[in-house]
């Protein structure tokens, strides 16, 4: 068969590789999710009847997303199930109700369900789960005890009793007659629990298909192991990996900054050198400001001027529109002085919420997805923690809050892993296609205290050549003269 | 009823405007500038809703006016020669910026409502879609004709009229974030607009010669950003004195409730011809065109204003009229005849005391402009001033052209003719 001309040669040959396990490695904007719906696409055709293909993606959005795509490629919603870890095994645990030993009427507890249990033991509690490593402790097992009586099951235990089922080896052996393939996205976020369901489900001729990117791997706090992804071969012997090279969404310079960036990460895993597809130039810009109030004006000026003025005095040759501009954070309490900064101006914006935990694990028939339907397309600024912005793409990114204590964070008691802080600070890099803004103040007012502020090491890890020093310029509007000539009256 | 309105006017929470654009200085102006119906302006700014909710009552149906006990203590400010009625009709431009067909679209538009509840079902509309209380003219992520379908949704008698359509940045049909035609903007949605406003760098022949605006009727309005300029443009109406009147005067073809316009000089707009403020560099659009649209000067293509645009879309020739063609009048704000029959800066306290005094001496600045005979203005104001404005009336006036931002600016008298007219006369 031919290589179609929208799918480069290694992305083809991940769409046509059929004979093993397959880990593909995919860096940012090489048409991961292209290349996944791709392959299943092309795999419909080789399953027998009442055959299905299994496809897990990382939130339920994803899911919605990656079906849609595959309806256009003609797959019908027969012939996959697209949903997440937790749909998917919430669809077990339905299905194969009579093998668990769940209450009949169980329900899905959310967390603003649950009460009388402090944020720190439930967070330690999850982590236990998601980890297999549960003790005698006396927390947990009052917690337990507590969602029994309400026939309630959390979302860690979904997949943990998904797990129990799957030791019964007739239900093991009916699913996996049933799902041939079994496609990943995200792996390198998924847990040991459902590493230990792939193991299960992936033998026996059942084939996996595993895509992400150990360098984009940033939900360790909730027990995401990025040593799966490196085990892989170790784990579905044998095992072939390829990896997705050609990134069609950052500007060169811009990749060559994000690469100067990862790779000082010393247990970068699988190192991919990226080769540039996007040739035009675009622009890295730092910006210091005094204060995170000035940095806040400062990128909302920045922003009035990319979409070309919001007046008759400011006008400039518009070239972005709102929905193009993505302002990005490692905190949620950097949000309030900038969403102020962009009212201020009367810049329309939406505040994207981190990934939820109901959104990436919930199944929709059970949790009942209130979607807002807009009933018009409108569009914003997106402000978005870092985290949230995760498989996302702008041709305008700005990165606030460049500073040594919040990228990498180790702030009043939080302090991320060091690693996966600057995995972080590359996600948000390499999700601008032609701008990159990475600002930073030298004083901040965080949780009510002032800090004095450095600007963030992973600035200096980037080639001078690279960067540009946008000085603070204030901006003063421009005063319509008309105001003051007849002030007298 | 015979009656000028200035439909497009924005509060003192639009961005950029005087601090003193209130309902009150609204009523005080319309007065001077002799303005029977004004618009609110700003209609969706939450602040301002409730002070139009407050201040004012209904009048005539679809019209508001100021109650008493606020208009009382600035009636005694006016000169009896200037008093006359103010009514206020609901206005609001919303400025909408959104990417259509891979384009960034800018374009702004103005909405008028019969009644405080068609306005209020808007404010709500908007409001959950955006921000409205940064901005009295909110900017909004949203397309056009999604704006078009909530109007008419909100209530069938909303006026729907797409802002001085030419401006290069924030227009239908500007040359930077606008379509090449009303119906690729409106679409299907298009029969639902009446008409257009010409905005200040364009006049209504230049419109005429746009086959595709031939169903729109023309309107002209001041876009004042401060009380002082209210009536910079305006419309004459001789219809029922309601909210009805006007809305059949634009919407009804066969309606001759519309009479004529009182425009801008053209020339005198900020945007007429190209260039860029910056380098200075102003161009007749041939030049433009010479220069293969670059400026000489730091190389970037020129902005391009509303002559060019208009020549680009034109598929009649100039001079010919559109179906719904009314007169027009051109005209200059009367303080700047004043400075330029003082030459003196308009801002100047001179200039600003003898407006004051040629008011309470002949009649509102619209009067003045327009009806006064030219000797009552001779004996009131003198000579110059008289032939200033008979110079204006006949469009004898020197303009160096307005580009990219900069306004044109206006020359009546050559050095030494001021003295000149005044010895001539002095003869008789």
């Amino acid at each position: 068969m031919q290589r179609p001309d929208d799918l480069n040669g290694s992305q083809w040959q991940a769409v046509c590789q059929q004979d093993t396990h397959l880990l593909i490695t995919a860096g940012p904007g090489t048409g991961k999710t292209h290349t996944l719906t791709r392959r299943i696409a092309h795999l419909i055709p080789s399953l027998k009847p009442n055959e299905k293909i299994l496809a897990i993606t990382f939130t339920n959005k994803a899911a919605r997303q990656m079906l849609d795509r595959l309806t256009a490629l003609g797959v019908r919603q027969s012939q996959v199930f697209v949903g997440t870890f937790h749909a998917f095994c919430l669809k077990l645990l339905r299905d194969h109700f009579e093998h668990t030993a769940l209450p009949k009427d169980f329900k899905v507890a959310l967390p603003e369900d649950i009460t009388g249990f402090d944020k720190a033991t439930l967070e330690r509690i999850s982590r236990m789960k998601s980890q297999l490593a549960v003790s005698s402790d006396d927390d947990y097992k009052a917690y337990q005890r507590y969602l029994r009586q309400n026939s309630w099951i959390d979302f860690d235990d979904i997949l943990r009793e998904a797990l129990l089922l799957l030791e019964d080896e007739n239900i093991a052996g009916q699913l996996r007659g049933q799902y041939r393939y079994i496609f990943v996205d995200e792996y390198q976020d998924s847990n040991i629990v459902q590493n230990s369901l792939l193991k299960i489900l992936a033998r026996e001729g059942v084939l996996l298909t595993a895509i992400g990117d150990a360098n984009q791997s940033i939900y360790g706090f909730r027990g995401s192991r990025v040593e799966l992804f490196r085990r892989f071969e170790e784990d579905f012997a044998p095992a072939q990996t390829l990896t997705l090279q050609e990134n069609y969404r950052s500007m060169a310079n811009l990749l060559s900054a994000s690469s100067q960036v990862i790779t000082k990460n010393t247990k970068a895993g699988i190192h991919i050198e990226l080769i540039a597809r996007m040739h035009g130039e675009g622009k890295l810009i730092i910006h210091q400001a005094a204060t995170d109030r000035a940095e806040a004006d400062y990128v909302a000026h920045q922003i009035e001027k990319l979409i070309g003025g919001l007046d008759m005095n400011t006008s400039r040759r518009a070239v972005r529109s709102l929905g193009d501009i993505v302002i990005l954070y490692r905190l949620n309490a950097q949000r309030h002085v900038m969403g102020q900064a962009l009212e201020h101006l009367g810049i329309p914006y939406q505040v994207s919420q981190k990934v939820k935990r109901e959104e990436v694990y919930s199944d929709e028939d059970a949790l009942g997805q209130n979607e807002e339907v807009l009933e018009h397309n409108v569009e914003k600024v997106s402000l978005m923690s870092l985290h949230a912005a995760k498989g996302l793409e702008f041709p305008v990114v700005f990165i606030i809050g460049c500073e040594n204590n919040l990228l990498p964070l180790d702030l009043i008691g939080m302090k991320g892993d060091p690693q996966e802080e600057r995995r972080l600070f590359y996600v948000g890099m390499t999700r601008a296609k032609e701008h990159l803004y990475l600002t930073h103040a030298k004083r901040r007012q965080l949780f009510g205290q002032t800090l004095i502020q450095e600007p963030s090491l992973y600035m200096a890890d980037i080639a001078e050549e690279l960067k540009a020093y946008e000085a603070s310029r204030r901006h003063i509007p421009k005063a319509d003269p008309d105001a003051l000539q007849m002030k007298l009256f | 009823m015979k009656f000028i309105a200035d439909l497009h006017i924005h509060s003192k929470y639009s961005r950029a405007t005087a601090k003193n654009l209130d309902i009150e200085n609204l009523y005080l102006w319309a007065q001077y500038k002799g303005i029977h119906v004004v618009g609110t302006g700003d209609f969706v700014h939450p602040k301002w809703f409730k002070e139009l909710e407050e201040k004012l009552e209904p009048a005539e149906s679809g019209l508001f006016k100021l109650k008493d006990k606020f208009a009382k203590p600035i009636d005694a400010q006016i000169p009896k020669s200037c008093r006359g009625q103010v009514r206020f009709l609901l206005t609001v431009e919303i400025s909408n910026i959104y990417k259509r067909h891979d384009k960034v679209r800018k374009v702004h538009n103005l909405i008028f409502s019969p009644s405080l509840k068609a306005a209020q079902k808007i404010q709500t509309k908007l409001g959950a879609i955006g921000n409205i209380s940064s901005d009295g003219r909110p900017i909004l992520g949203l397309d056009s004709y999604d704006l078009l379908a909530i109007t008419l949704e909100a209530d069938p008698k909303n006026l729907f009229v797409p802002a001085h359509i030419w401006t290069p940045w924030f227009s239908a049909l500007g040359s930077m974030g606008g379509f090449d035609s009303m119906e690729d903007a409106f679409g299907d949605l298009t029969k639902h607009i009446f008409a257009v406003e010409t905005g200040l760098s364009s006049d209504p022949p230049m419109n005429w010669r746009l086959k595709q605006l031939d169903d729109f009727i023309l309107i002209s309005n001041s876009d004042a950003h401060s009380p002082a300029k209210l009536g910079r443009e305006a419309n004459i109406f001789d219809t029922q004195f309601t909210y009805d009147g006007i809305y059949k005067a634009l919407a009804d073809k066969n309606d001759k409730g519309l009479v004529s316009t009182l425009e801008f000089f053209p020339e005198e707009g900020k945007y007429h011809y190209d260039g860029h403020r910056s380098c200075q560099v102003r161009w007749h659009p041939k030049e433009t065109i010479k220069h293969k649209g670059i400026c000489s000067a730091c190389g970037k293509p020129v902005t391009v204003g509303v002559m060019a645009r208009v020549e680009t879309l034109a598929d009649r020739a100039e001079g010919s009229k559109s179906k719904r063609w009314r007169p027009y009048q051109n005209i200059v704000a009367l303080p700047s005849l004043i400075a330029e029959a003082k030459d003196m800066g308009t801002a100047s306290n001179a200039v600003q005391t003898a407006y004051m005094n040629i008011l309470s001496k002949l009649g509102d600045e619209f009067y003045i402009l327009l009806d006064c005979p030219l000797n009552d203005i001779k004996e009131a104001a003198g000579d110059v001033l008289a032939e200033g404005i008979n110079r204006m009336r006949q469009g004898k006036v020197e303009i160096a052209a307005g580009y990219d931002g900069e306004f044109g600016t206006i020359k009546i008298f050559e050095s030494g003719e001021r003295e000149h007219i005044e010895k001539q006369l002095a003869l008789f």
